[in-house]
């Protein structure tokens, strides 16, 4: 008797199928990795940036009507007098428990959640209503424009894009806001409890957007009408439809696909400007009002969230990416397109 | 005598470029023959690849047929407008290989659905026969292991392997003419050999008629049956290979082949014609080529010389053919060809 042989399989293995979704899954796995360092590295610079300004910010008006002890006594209630480290290693213990902290200046005591958390809708619903919007009715304009290159459409789109990104979008928002409210009869301020105020501030979130997806899309899907690919498809006899859909959109949608799900995640952040215009009580102005008062804890927690969806919109962006464009390379070093 | 399968006639071809009038082709004419092989030679901007382009109708936007005929199947297609009328012929009768394979393919879809597109399109076949049909395609063009080549992508095939590709889809369906525009000249000349010995084998295979554009005299001796000579947007010579290689009667046609390196003679510099093609924007009197012939006769500055026929398969645009003119002498290497052409045929 010997030693039983375990016959070798040999099963021919579909190579490339396997081969692409493994390696799809391990890059996947890393970017993801990379992305929460990078996360990490952003928070702890800000934070410790935030402790590198002078200590004087931290009373604001109050500054001279206190004495040295009694200032003294503020830095420590806001745990400002510990080493830089210990306050960095707190600040992550507290993190990750879940707990973002509680304001110290904006208003004091309370809870960071509840000072975001209630303003996350607001701008996250007219962010994403803006973004449907601009989504929409940018790409097709876009689409459109490619398809009539040089026509009067495409001049009239390009028009439309020359004019939203010269004109500062203060005039024309100011020029909506005044003759708009009166010609069609809606609110002038926003008010959550009336739909029609909604209107207009969403319109005007989505100018700028429109006409950027419409510049890029109309460039990209010129950029591939020119390709050689293109006449050989037109040379197999598909109509012109068939040829820009199948085709040109296609492939041109795969320079837009890395940035699409920043933009969409970006929605909750809110614009500064309209928020302000139409008193929306969204998170637009939130930072800015937070690091020119020193909250720290709020400007912490603010940073996070940014910048983990900023990184995160570009992972998805990426990973995406390596989805629809079989070119990437995933497996070597540097051998992204 | 072979049957004529398309025939032009008297085609004139226009752009309008930045608001001027360019005209392209400028009454060219040519007859194809059923299963034979024509190669339309001649320098870069003669109108090589407008004129063949305007069999499938895929002219730049900014140009047009202007007047002649172009005889296919009883139409003529020289009249035809629009993707409709077009998609009767275009990719379905008449296909084109183009000359760059490495950017002739879609880079995002797979080999076998960009063949596979067009058979659906011409055969309206269901997707899995569709699929068998695009393998035997594949087998066709000499790609091995067409089955787990069906899935790949562009990027995984080398530029010979995707000129196959290019050729399976311009065959897919059953093409009656194939236009190669220029197939191997982004290619290395171990696979023009190889992608020339395909174009033959499927010429025989699918009974193809195929026209090759291209300014490479080597390979329109190896493959040719015709030959037509283009010069500034007019055929000024056309015969069987023969006929143009060992018996040409133009000056250009004379002086295209003087400087084939071929024939130069060792130690002396290499023939070259001097001065440059006319301006097509320009409205050309008599002999295109005759600024630049430096034997031109009077009336080549005046009048444009019509076909003169020298043999039931050969006519050439020239003056030199009309029985009042003065005998002119080709030069030394085209007498030598002949002679050897003479010997040869003895």
């Amino acid at each position: 008797m010997g030693i039983p042989v375990t016959p070798i399989q040999h099963q021919p293995k579909p190579v490339h199928a396997s081969k692409h979704s493994g390696s799809l899954f391990n890059y996947t796995l890393k970017r993801a990795g990379q992305s929460l360092i990078t996360v990490l590295i952003v928070i702890t610079v800000v934070f410790l940036l935030m402790r590198l300004l002078p200590v004087e910010g931290y009373f604001g008006d109050g500054y001279d009507k206190l004495d040295a002890s009694q200032r003294e006594a503020v830095l420590k209630s806001m745990g400002l007098l510990e080493p830089w480290y210990m306050q960095l290693k707190n600040f992550y213990v507290d993190l990750f428990r879940g707990d973002l902290g509680t304001s110290i200046i904006f208003r004091p005591q309370i809870p960071i959640t509840e000072i975001i958390g209630p303003k996350i809708p607001y701008s996250a619903y007219f962010g994403f209503a803006a973004l449907l919007m601009s989504l929409s009715l940018g790409l097709c304009l876009g689409v459109f424009q490619a398809r009539e290159k040089g026509k009067w459409f495409d001049r009239l789109g390009t028009g439309y894009v020359v004019f939203i990104n010269a004109v500062p979008a203060a005039v024309y928002f100011l020029f909506i806001q005044l003759y708009a409210t009166q010609a069609f009869k809606l609110p002038i301020l926003f008010n959550k409890d009336k739909p029609s105020s909604w209107i207009l501030p969403a319109i005007c979130m989505s100018l700028g957007g429109i006409a950027g997806y419409a510049m890029w899309i109309r460039r990209f899907m010129v950029d591939e009408l020119n390709k050689d690919y293109i006449k050989l498809a037109r040379a197999k006899g598909l109509s012109n439809t068939d040829v820009m859909f199948k085709h040109v959109l296609r492939n041109a949608f795969v320079p837009m696909a890395q940035y699409l799900p920043t933009s969409l995640l970006m929605t909750i952040a809110g614009s500064l400007y309209i928020e302000s215009l139409y008193s929306i009580p969204g998170m637009g102005g939130l930072l800015i009002d937070a690091i020119s008062r020193q909250d720290n804890p709020l400007v912490q927690a603010l940073v996070l969230i940014y910048s983990t969806i900023g990184i995160f919109g570009l992972f998805m962006g990426d990973v995406l990416m390596a989805v629809i464009d079989p070119r990437i390379k995933l497996d070597k070093k540097g051998g992204a397109r | 005598m072979v049957q004529s399968i398309l025939s032009a006639k008297d085609v004139v071809i226009k752009f309008s470029l930045r608001g001027r009038v360019l005209t392209a082709i400028r009454g060219a004419s040519l007859e194809l023959y059923e299963g034979q092989t024509l190669a339309i030679v001649g320098e870069s901007g003669s109108g090589k690849s407008v004129f063949t382009k305007s069999f499938v109708g895929m002219l730049d936007t900014n140009g047009w047929v202007e007047s002649g005929s172009i005889m296919f199947e009883e139409q003529d297609i020289a009249k035809f407008k629009g993707d409709k009328q077009w998609s009767t012929i275009r990719g379905k009768k008449i296909a084109m290989v183009f000359q760059d394979p490495m950017t002739s393919l879609n880079p995002l879809r797979t080999i076998g659905m960009q063949i596979q597109e067009v058979v659906e399109l011409h055969h309206h076949l269901k997707a899995a026969e569709a699929k068998k049909r695009t393998i035997e395609i594949l087998t066709d063009v000499g790609i091995s292991s067409p089955e787990d080549r069906y899935s790949q992508f562009p990027h995984e095939f080398s530029g010979g392997m995707r000129q196959r590709v290019v050729i399976a889809i311009a065959i897919a369906c059953n093409p009656k003419i194939l236009i190669c525009d220029e197939p191997t000249t982004a290619l290395d000349v171990t696979i023009q050999a190889q992608i020339l010995e395909l174009i033959r084998k499927l010429q025989e295979q699918y009974n193809l008629t195929v026209i090759y554009i291209t300014h490479d005299l080597g390979v329109v001796a190896n493959v040719a049956d015709q030959v037509a000579v283009m010069y500034a947007g007019d055929i000024i010579e056309y015969g069987t290979a023969g006929d143009i290689f060992y018996n040409a009667q133009h000056p250009y046609t004379w002086a295209l082949l003087s400087s084939l390196p071929q024939l130069g003679i060792k130690g002396q510099p290499l023939y070259s014609i001097k001065g440059t093609p006319p301006n097509l924007f320009n409205e050309i009197k008599g002999d295109a080529f005759a600024p630049r012939n430096p034997k031109a006769l009077k009336i080549d500055y005046v009048e444009r010389p019509p076909y003169f026929q020298v043999s039931p398969t050969h006519y050439a645009r020239t003056w030199l053919l009309d029985p009042r003119s003065p005998k002119m002498d080709p030069p030394e290497t085209i007498k030598h060809m002949r002679e050897k052409f003479v010997r040869y045929s003895v």
